[in-house]
C-alpha cells in the first residue's frame, strides 16, 4: 500500500519535478530570476533617482520663487518702517488648477500676507523644518521656508531698524509624482521587453547547446553488442564540457566490450571443452549400435565411455570451482572467516601432492618461517597452493625438485613462491597463463589432463583475499610462481 | 572413397573413422593436428575432409583457407562446438561446404559426407544409373536390368567410385588413391582382380558392356564402347 501510494507521488507533476527534471527549465528560471533582480534593481535606482533629481529642480525652483516673493515685500512710505506686500507685481501660477501657496512672515509683526489663493483651514506654522512634504485635501504637497530674509527694498538714510521675513513657499508635488510614476512604468516596460527577448534568446540557445549532447545521445544508441564503436559527433568533440562525458563514455565502452569479449571467449571455449568429450561419449556409443559387436568390443567402448564420463565431470567440477572462486572474489558469497596459519596449509597441500610427485620422482621442499597468521578458508589457500604444486610437479623434469618457500617480513605482504626447474613458459605465453581455458600446447595438456582452469581459479581465489600472484620463468631453466598476501599486522 | 579426419580428440577421430569404414566403406585417414592434416589434405588425393576447428598446431580456419588458396576442390566438412552465427557464416565464407555441431549424431554425418562426395562430383541423385545399371549409394546396392547383383566390399567401392565419374577415364593409380587410405601402394595389384571380378558379375549374360578398359589409361564405366 505504502509502495503504491509512493509511486502515485511521483507521479505527481509539481513545478519542483519539473525543474529537477530538466536542464532547459533550470536555466530558464535562472534567466528569469536574474533578469527579474535586475529590472527591479534599475526599477528601485531609476525611481530613486529621478524623484531625487526632480525634487531638487523643484526646491531650486521653489527658492527661486520664494525669493522673487521676498523681493515684492516693501517698506511703506511712513518713518516706522512697516511692511507691505505688492500683488500687483505678482506673476499668475503656471497651473491654475493646483496654484503656489505663499506666507510671509515679519520677525516684528508676525503673518505680513499670504497668498490669495490660500485655501481655507490649512495651517502653517512660520517655524519648522527648511523641506517638509506633506498632504492636503488629497493633494501632496511640497514646502520650503526660508529664514531670515532681508527685505531687498531697503530705503538709504532710514534709521529704523531693517525688518527681516520669513517665508513659507509651497508648491504641488503633482507634476513630480506624475513624472516619478512615468519613469518607473517605461523602466518596468523596457525590462518586461527585455525579459521576453532574453528568455526566447536563452530558450534558443539552450536548444542549440544541447544539440550536441542529443547528437552523442543518439550515437550512444547505436552501441551494441555488435558494435563496440563510438562515433563522436564533431559538435560534442569540439565541446570543452562535454569532454569528461565524451573521454568516460569511451573508455567506459572499451572496458565493457573486453569484459564482453572475455566473457564471449569463455563461453565458447567452454562450449567447446563440454561439447568435445560429449561427441566422443556419443560417437562411441553410436559406432557400438551401428552393428552387432564382440562382447570384447562392448566392453571397450564402455570402458572408454566411463573414461570419457570421468572426464567430464572433472571438467564439470573444475568450472564450477572457478565460478565459485569468483563469485567469491566479486563479494557474492560472505563467510565467517577464521584466523589460520598460511604455512599449515602448505603442508597440507604439499601432502596432498605427495602421490603426484612420488610418480615421478619428484622432492618437494618446504621452507618454513614459523606460523604466518591470516584470515581465510583454509580450503581455498590449499586449493591454491595445490593447483601451482601440481604444475611445478608436472611441467618440471622427471625426479626433479620443487621449492616452496613461505616468506613473512617483518612489514609488507607474506610471499609464498613454487619454484620449478622444467622447461619454462615461452614468453609469448607468460602473459596469458592465467586466463581460463589457455593452454599454452594444447596437446600437451590433453596428455597431463589440464583443462587450463587451473591458474584461473589460483589466481581468482589470491584476489578474492586481495593479494596478487605472478608468475617468474626462464626458458630452459624454470618457472616460480609467488603469491603475495596482505598480511594485515595486528593479527 | 577416401576421407581425410583432421581432429585432436584421438578417440573422437577413432569413432568417426569407424563409422565411414562400416557405414560408407570409405578408407579413411586421420591427422591429429593441423600440420599434419595440412599436409595430408595437400599431398593425397581425399574425396571429402572433415575437420576440426580448434587444433593445435594449426587452427582449422587457418588450413581451410590455405587449402583452398592451394586450389583444392575437395569438399571439406567443417565439425565444431561453435554454433553462434558468426562463427558459421565466417567458416562458410572460408570455403567450407558443410558444417555439423558437436555433439553430433555418427548417421547424420555419414549422410552429410556421402552427399558432400555426390555434390563434389557433380551427382545430385543418390541413386547413380548408367544404362541399365543402378548403384543405391545410401542402401549400397546394385541393380543390373532390374537384377540385384551381389559384390564383396571391395568390388562395391570400385564400382561406386566408377559410378560417381561415368564416362570418365580413371586411372588405376586414381582408384587407388580414393580407394585405400596413405598405404595405397602396397595394393597396386589387385585393382585388375576387382575388375575383372565386377565385369563377370555386371556383363556376364547382358549383351552390352558397361566396363571398358582403355589400354595404358584406365577404366570407364560407359554403356557402349567408348570413344577414343
Amino acid at each position: 500500500m505504502k509502495r503504491g501510494h509512493n509511486s502515485a507521488m511521483h507521479s505527481l507533476i509539481t513545478p519542483g519535478s519539473i525543474l529537477r527534471g530538466s536542464i532547459k527549465a533550470r536555466l530558464i528560471t535562472i534567466v528569469v530570476l536574474s533578469q527579474t533582480l535586475l529590472a527591479a534593481g534599475l526599477l528601485f535606482t531609476g525611481v530613486f533617482d529621478t524623484h531625487k533629481r526632480l525634487l531638487s529642480t523643484l526646491d531650486a525652483g521653489m527658492q527661486a520663487r520664494a525669493m522673487s516673493v521676498a523681493a515684492l515685500v516693501r517698506y511703506a512710505e511712513d518713518a516706522g518702517g512697516s511692511l507691505y506686500f505688492d500683488d500687483t507685481l505678482m506673476p499668475s501660477s503656471l497651473d491654475r488648477e493646483h496654484p503656489d501657496l505663499f506666507a510671509v512672515w515679519t520677525e516684528r509683526s508676525g503673518l505680513l500676507t499670504r497668498s490669495a489663493n490660500w485655501p481655507a483651514g490649512l495651517e502653517v506654522p512660520p517655524t519648522g523644518p527648511d523641506h517638509w512634504n506633506f498632504k492636503f485635501a488629497d493633494v501632496h504637497y511640497r514646502g520650503l521656508r526660508l529664514f531670515r530674509v532681508p527685505v531687498l527694498d531697503r530705503e538709504e538714510g532710514k534709521s529704523f531698524r531693517p525688518e527681516s521675513l520669513t517665508i513659507v513657499y509651497v508648491a504641488p508635488k503633482i507634476h513630480l509624482d506624475e513624472e516619478v510614476n512615468e519613469a518607473g512604468i517605461s523602466i518596468v516596460l523596457s525590462s518586461l521587453l527585455l525579459l521576453v527577448a532574453t528568455v526566447l534568446l536563452a530558450l534558443w540557445g539552450i536548444r542549440r547547446g544541447l544539440l550536441p549532447l542529443q547528437q552523442l545521445a543518439a550515437q550512444a544508441g547505436l552501441v551494441s553488442t555488435h558494435n563496440w564503436e563510438l562515433h563522436l559527433p564533431e559538435d560534442a568533440k569540439q565541446i570543452k564540457e562535454l569532454r569528461p562525458l565524451t573521454q568516460s563514455m569511451t573508455t567506459m565502452l572499451a572496458r565493457l566490450q573486453h569484459s564482453f569479449d572475455q566473457q564471449r571467449e569463455f563461453l565458447g571455449n567452454a562450449a567447446h571443452e563440454l561439447k568435445t568429450p560429449v561427441a566422443v561419449l556419443k560417437s562411441t556409443l553410436q559406432s557400438l549400435l551401428q552393428r552387432p559387436r564382440a562382447s570384447q568390443e562392448y566392453r571397450a567402448g564402455i570402458e572408454h565411455s566411463l573414461e570419457d564420463l570421468e572426464r567430464l565431470e572433472q571438467l564439470l567440477q573444475w568450472m564450477l570451482r572457478l565460478a565459485r572462486a569468483e563469485q567469491w572474489a566479486h563479494g557474492a558469497l560472505r563467510r565467517d572467516l577464521q584466523v589460520i596459519d598460511v604455512t599449515a596449509t602448505c603442508e597440507e597441500a604439499v601432502e596432498r601432492t605427495r602421490h603426484l610427485a612420488e610418480s615421478r620422482n619428484a622432492t618437494v621442499h618446504l621452507a618454513k618461517n614459523g606460523p604466518v597468521l591470516f584470515r581465510a578458508d583454509p580450503e581455498d589457500l590449499q586449493l591454491v597452493w595445490v593447483n601451482l604444486l601440481e604444475n611445478a610437479v608436472r611441467y618440471g623434469p622427471e625426479g626433479g625438485s620443487v621449492e616452496v618457500a613461505v616468506i613473512r617480513e617483518n612489514t609488507g605482504p607474506a610471499r609464498i613462491s613454487f619454484e620449478d626447474q622444467g622447461a619454462g613458459i615461452p614468453a609469448a605465453d607468460l602473459p596469458h597463463i592465467f586466463e581460463r581455458f589457455y593452454r599454452g600446447d594444447p596437446s600437451r595438456t590433453r596428455t597431463t589432463g589440464g583443462f587450463g582452469l587451473g591458474l584461473a581459479i589460483a589466481k581468482a581465489l589470491v584476489e578474492a583475499y586481495g593479494g596478487t600472484i605472478t608468475a617468474d620463468s626462464a626458458p630452459g631453466k624454470g618457472t616460480r610462481m609467488t603469491v603475495q598476501l596482505p598480511i594485515s599486522h595486528t593479527q | 572413397m577416401r576421407v581425410l579426419i583432421i581432429e585432436d580428440e584421438p578417440r573422437l577421430a577413432e569413432n568417426i573413422a569407424r563409422s565411414l569404414r562400416e557405414g560408407g566403406g570409405y578408407a579413411v585417414d586421420i591427422a591429429h593436428d593441423g600440420q599434419e592434416g595440412l599436409f595430408l589434405a595437400e599431398s593425397s588425393e581425399y574425396d571429402v575432409v572433415l575437420l576440426d576447428l580448434m587444433l593445435p598446431q594449426m587452427d582449422g580456419m587457418q588450413l581451410l583457407s590455405r587449402v583452398r588458396k592451394s586450389g583444392r576442390r575437395t569438399p571439406v566438412l567443417v565439425v565444431t562446438a561453435r554454433d553462434d552465427k558468426e562463427s558459421v557464416v565466417a567458416l562458410l565464407n572460408a570455403g567450407a561446404d558443410d558444417y555439423l555441431t558437436k555433439p553430433f549424431d555418427l548417421g547424420e554425418l555419414l549422410a552429410r559426407t556421402k552427399a558432400l562426395i555426390r555434390r563434389g562430383k557433380g551427382q545430385p541423385s543418390p541413386v547413380l544409373s548408367v544404362g541399365d545399371l543402378e548403384l543405391n549409394t545410401v542402401s549400397r546396392s546394385v541393380l543390373r536390368g532390374g537384377r540385384q547383383v551381389t559384390l564383396t566390399a571391395m568390388e562395391y567401392r570400385v564400382l561406386e567410385y566408377l559410378a560417381h565419374r561415368p564416362r570418365a577415364v580413371v586411372s588405376k593409380t586414381e582408384l587407388l588413391e580414393h580407394l585405400y587410405d596413405y598405404n595405397w601402394e602396397k595394393f597396386s595389384n589387385v585393382i585388375e582382380v576387382y575388375i575383372s571380378g565386377l565385369r563377370r558379375k555386371l556383363d556376364d549374360g547382358s549383351s552390352r558392356q558397361l566396363i571398358h578398359t582403355l589400354r595404358g589409361q584406365g577404366y570407364v564405366l560407359q554403356d557402349g564402347m567408348p570413344q577414343v
